[in-house]
């Protein structure tokens, strides 16, 4: 699970380039959203994700309220595609593409129009998968008649050239979680399973992988793993065609089975997507296919796309961006205009920021020390350097509320309350620890925002009798510094995203204490016996509901008793389409417009 | 940095000065004896537009020492977290609820959007930090440029011309660049890796790379006026009765060098402003907490001010262009005093 880092990067250039935010003349204060919204997800309640059987994996969709087909949809991004082998695909842009063009043998079903309850379905397979003894074996039955986009079968012999081909040495970029525990090694070893993948003739064995028919495809793991659906629907899981693999070029131009298909692909100017006439919507619960063409337009900053999509002239009425938010300076201006409501979503990314407290200082070993940086550290800086309340939420807990098992009721340090610390109970509790004056080395990111927020919570951290020293970290080398186990902060920043909405693309890379090494995502250094026993159960745990629970349970211990890791906030953002475009909704599992909703009014 | 034309501009008062200046009208009475100085200030005296910007900088040099008094009778500090302390008077993204950036009785100038510093206390402790800084590098520059001046212009031959090809490998250095590569390298020389750089470090930094760079021009003019005055028939006099170079130099050349001193460290002195405003603006200089008057500019640049609070780039705007333009005015004053002749 080791690639969060990249979601972390991921996350750090896109607050980057969000840079500061918000409008309105000199009239006084910034305009907001109102509560509503933030009333709402603390009434979904421990949300979870269910895994469905072959009736909820049946095709079609259900219709989109008002939706009629045809219409191009014109797409505003910022970054290129450099990337469409689904083998290497692990960045946020390019999964929300994957969406439209690619299929795996699981996805993601919305099971409301909010784009806020889901369940993991069969995409290509009859259902989300059968396990008989607890998660060791899955296996998956392809469904009849889906097609590549040249009309050929697929059949359960791409499926297993989609996962042998992981191996090979030119995949890189994508996620490496199956591989891991088909070769039941942490890390890169897995490689050694299969060293130049399938293309010299060798495959993954039987006992590994078995398909014993066209359609049958058995995952045969050493260790249960209850999460194979969830990794399964990741877009980097999506299937390859044997027939069509070029290897290395099969990342510019890959053989597709989504309902649209790329006609043209200029890498760093434009992209055209057409209607794959081979996709059946009869085979596929998730996507529609209302749009006639999505074109893509690349290099366009958040600025632009927004001014853009507000301007609503011509092809910009019916503009949208799949992976930009609104601009900062734009921000409040949309969110205060009336007339914007129906065209603006905003909604959760799937990152947590954290303060992390570096265990291996002696100094930070006495909890009483680890309880009073809890209480008196504000988290207000951190949502003020962002934006404020639109762009970020104070966070309770470790677990995103677009993860199951979310807890919105659990608050330990009264951050919810008290955004802005209690630097009188701080004070109480280095006292008694006779610690008054404590030096504090701080890290922060050395951008506009890192250096604004930590002089504010350096400031209400002394206030409770801390001597905080500020150490500025250059941006680009932040996650690597930070990430030294020997390194020379007491206290730093970072935020984690979740691969997947379970809280075990979280809790294990980030708070398992056998973790522990350079470069590791265990920032806090945190190697409690009771988390590490506790993150063994519950990998174990076969049924979503029971194992979020459990998931979350670790997390509440962590901060609340453990006391490495204090929450900062919940990564939110909001983003605009034209007058024009329809079906626009905010998808909490992909953490953007939902692509695959959209029409054109 | 002064350019080229500064400097001939500050070289030629010298030669035609005036201790052979004459008394300029007389009428029946005995006239009266005059030095050079006293001639300077009678006419700088009656210059109105020089006196007023006098008084304007020094109220600001005198706003500048006095802020921690002034800030003590205020009641509030410029490092104190409003947004934190008062969140009432802030929205969630640290934007002020009250109209003008929250001017009101409480707060004179507002509040900084962003951590909600008081702007009031932040000018006053900008201006002393960013003056204090330009001071000492103003001061050190000219000492440096004295010394080697002087002494490559008296002594000339090897020394002249090893310390003017320094001058020119120096002056062939784009300042603004090497300020801004240079600071960061400076300050991680001092600074302990668990703790936070000192203020201190950063204010020395800051002189030295400015001073470093700063010295050249005042130190090629002196050159010029020494190797003028080198050849005059008073330093001839003086050599051929026997004083040593030291004392040449003390007694019969600085007093000679004063005016072109003094006017060029009135035309420094702003410019060294500007330039340590432009790197605390770029992000190099003084840093946040630290007030400093370069570091209201950049916050005033950002999106979040520009877009919810224009009223806060008033102060330290308007506040910089009166000192910036009352020094100046002082520095033409006082050459145009020492200088009747050149007509403005």
């Amino acid at each position: 699970m080791g690639k969060g880092g990249r979601r972390a990067y991921a996350a750090l250039s896109l607050v980057a380039a969000g840079a500061l935010v918000l409008s309105g003349c000199s009239e006084g204060g910034s305009k907001e959203g109102n509560n509503k919204e933030d009333k709402e997800n603390a009434q979904r309640q421990q949300s979870s994700i269910d895994f469905g059987d072959a009736k909820a994996s049946t095709g079609p969709a259900a219709e989109v309220p008002g939706a009629k087909p045809g219409g191009t949809v014109t797409v505003l991004q910022r970054d290129s595609y450099a990337h469409l082998d689904p083998a290497q695909i692990y960045v946020s842009d390019e999964m929300a593409l994957s969406q439209l063009i690619h299929r795996g043998l699981t996805g993601y079903k919305a099971t409301s129009d909010d784009g806020k309850k889901h369940e993991v379905v069969g995409d290509l397979a009859t259902d989300s998968g059968k396990t008989s003894d607890g998660g060791k074996t899955w296996s998956y039955t392809l469904k009849d008649g889906i097609k590549w986009a040249d009309g050929s079968a697929i059949t359960a012999t791409d499926v297993r050239h989609t996962f042998e081909r992981l191996f090979a040495p030119f995949v890189a970029n994508g996620p490496t979680f199956i591989q891991q525990w088909l070769a039941d090694t942490p890390g890169t070893a897995y490689r050694d399973l299969l060293k130049d993948g399938p293309y010299k003739g060798k495959h993954l064995p039987d006992t590994v992988l078995e398909t014993p028919d066209a359609k049958t495809i058995v995952f045969k793991f050493k260790k249960a793993k209850p999460d194979l659906p969830y990794a399964l629907a990741m877009a980097g899981y999506s299937i390859v065609s044997e027939a069509k693999d070029t290897k290395e070029k099969y990342d510019k131009s890959p053989m597709t089975a989504g309902p649209y298909k790329i006609q043209e692909f200029k890498s760093g100017k434009s992209m055209t997507l057409v209607k794959n006439t081979n996709w059946d919507p009869n085979t596929d619960p998730i996507r529609h296919q209302y749009v006639d063409r999505f074109a893509i337009a690349f290099n366009k900053q958040f600025e632009d796309s927004t001014k853009a999509i507000l301007d609503g002239s011509g092809a910009n009425a019916t503009a949208v961006s799949f992976n930009n938010e609104v601009d900062a300076g734009n921000l409040s201006k949309i969110l205060g205009d009336a007339s914007l409501k129906s065209r603006t979503i905003s909604g959760y990314q799937p990152y947590v920021g954290q303060i992390d407290i570096n265990l291996t200082h002696p100094e930070m070993q006495n909890k009483t020390v680890r309880e009073a940086i809890a209480y008196a550290l504000p988290i207000t800086p951190f949502v003020r350097a962002y934006g404020g309340a639109a762009a970020r939420e104070v966070a309770g807990g470790l677990i995103s509320p677009t993860v199951s098992g979310y807890n919105p009721n659990f608050d330990p340090f009264g951050k919810k309350k008290k955004p802005a610390g209690d630097p009188v109970k701080a004070k109480e509790l280095l006292e008694k620890a006779g610690k008054v004056g404590l030096k504090l080395t701080f890290g922060y990111i050395n951008t506009p925002e890192g250096q604004q927020y930590s002089t504010a919570m350096a400031a209400g951290l002394e206030k409770a009798g801390f001597d905080v020293q500020r150490q500025e970290i250059p941006a680009e080398t932040y996650y690597d510094q930070v990430g030294k186990v020997e390194n020379n902060f007491d206290i730093y920043h970072t935020a984690w995203g979740a691969d997947w909405p379970s809280a075990s693309t979280v809790i294990p890379p980030l708070y398992d204490g056998r973790q522990i090494q350079d470069g590791a995502a265990n920032y806090s250094h945190i190697n409690d016996d009771k988390v590490n026993a506790d993150i063994d159960k519950a990998s174990t745990i076969t049924d979503p509901v029971k194992a979020a629970e459990a998931w979350n349970a670790i997390n509440e211990y962590i901060v609340k008793d453990v006391v490495s890791n204090i929450p900062t906030a919940y990564y939110k953002q909001t983003q605009i389409a034209g007058a024009n475009i329809g079906g626009l909704v905010y998808d909490d599992v992909i953490g953007g417009v939902d692509p695959r909703r959209l029409f054109v009014k | 940095m002064t350019s080229s034309t500064d400097i001939e501009g500050g070289g030629t008062p010298v030669l035609v000065d005036g201790d052979t200046e004459p008394t300029a009208e007389t009428g029946t009475r005995v006239p009266v004896g005059r030095s050079p100085g006293q001639l300077m200030w009678l006419r700088f005296k009656r210059d109105r537009a020089g006196v007023i910007s006098a008084y304007v900088v020094i109220l600001f040099f005198l706003v500048g020492l006095l802020a921690p008094l002034i800030s003590q009778l205020y009641g509030k500090n410029p490092y104190t977290v409003y947004a934190d302390e008062r969140p009432e008077l802030f929205d969630s993204a640290g934007v002020p609820v009250q109209p003008n950036g929250g001017i009101s009785g409480e707060f004179w100038f507002g509040l900084e959007p962003g951590n909600g510093y008081d702007v009031f206390t932040k000018l006053l402790y900008g201006i002393r930090n960013s003056l204090g800084i330009s001071l000492a590098v103003t001061l050190a520059t000219v000492l440096t440029g004295i010394v080697l001046g002087v002494a490559a212009g008296y002594l000339g031959g090897r020394t002249d011309f090893l310390i003017s090809r320094v001058i020119d490998f120096l002056l062939a250095i784009p300042a603004q660049l090497f300020f801004i590569a240079s600071m960061p390298v400076v300050v991680s020389l001092f600074v302990s890796p668990r703790d936070e750089t000192p203020v201190y470090v950063r204010v020395v930094a800051l002189i030295a790379v400015q001073w470093f760079l700063g010295w050249m021009s005042l130190g090629r003019i002196l050159r010029g006026t020494s190797l003028a005055l080198r050849e005059r028939e008073f330093i001839e006099a003086a050599k051929v009765s026997g004083a040593p170079p030291g004392r040449i130099i003390r007694k019969e050349i600085l007093p000679n060098v004063v005016t072109p001193i003094l006017v060029q460290a009135t035309y420094m002195l702003p410019n060294f402003v500007t330039a340590e405003a432009g790197l605390s603006f770029l992000g190099v200089g003084l840093v946040e907490p630290t007030p400093d008057w370069g570091q209201m500019f950049s916050k005033a640049a950002t999106e979040l001010v520009m877009q919810n609070d224009i009223t806060y780039m008033f102060f330290p705007g308007v506040s910089m262009i009166i000192f910036i333009v009352a020094f100046n005015l002082l520095g033409d004053s006082v050459r145009d005093a020492f200088d009747p002749k050149t007509a403005r």
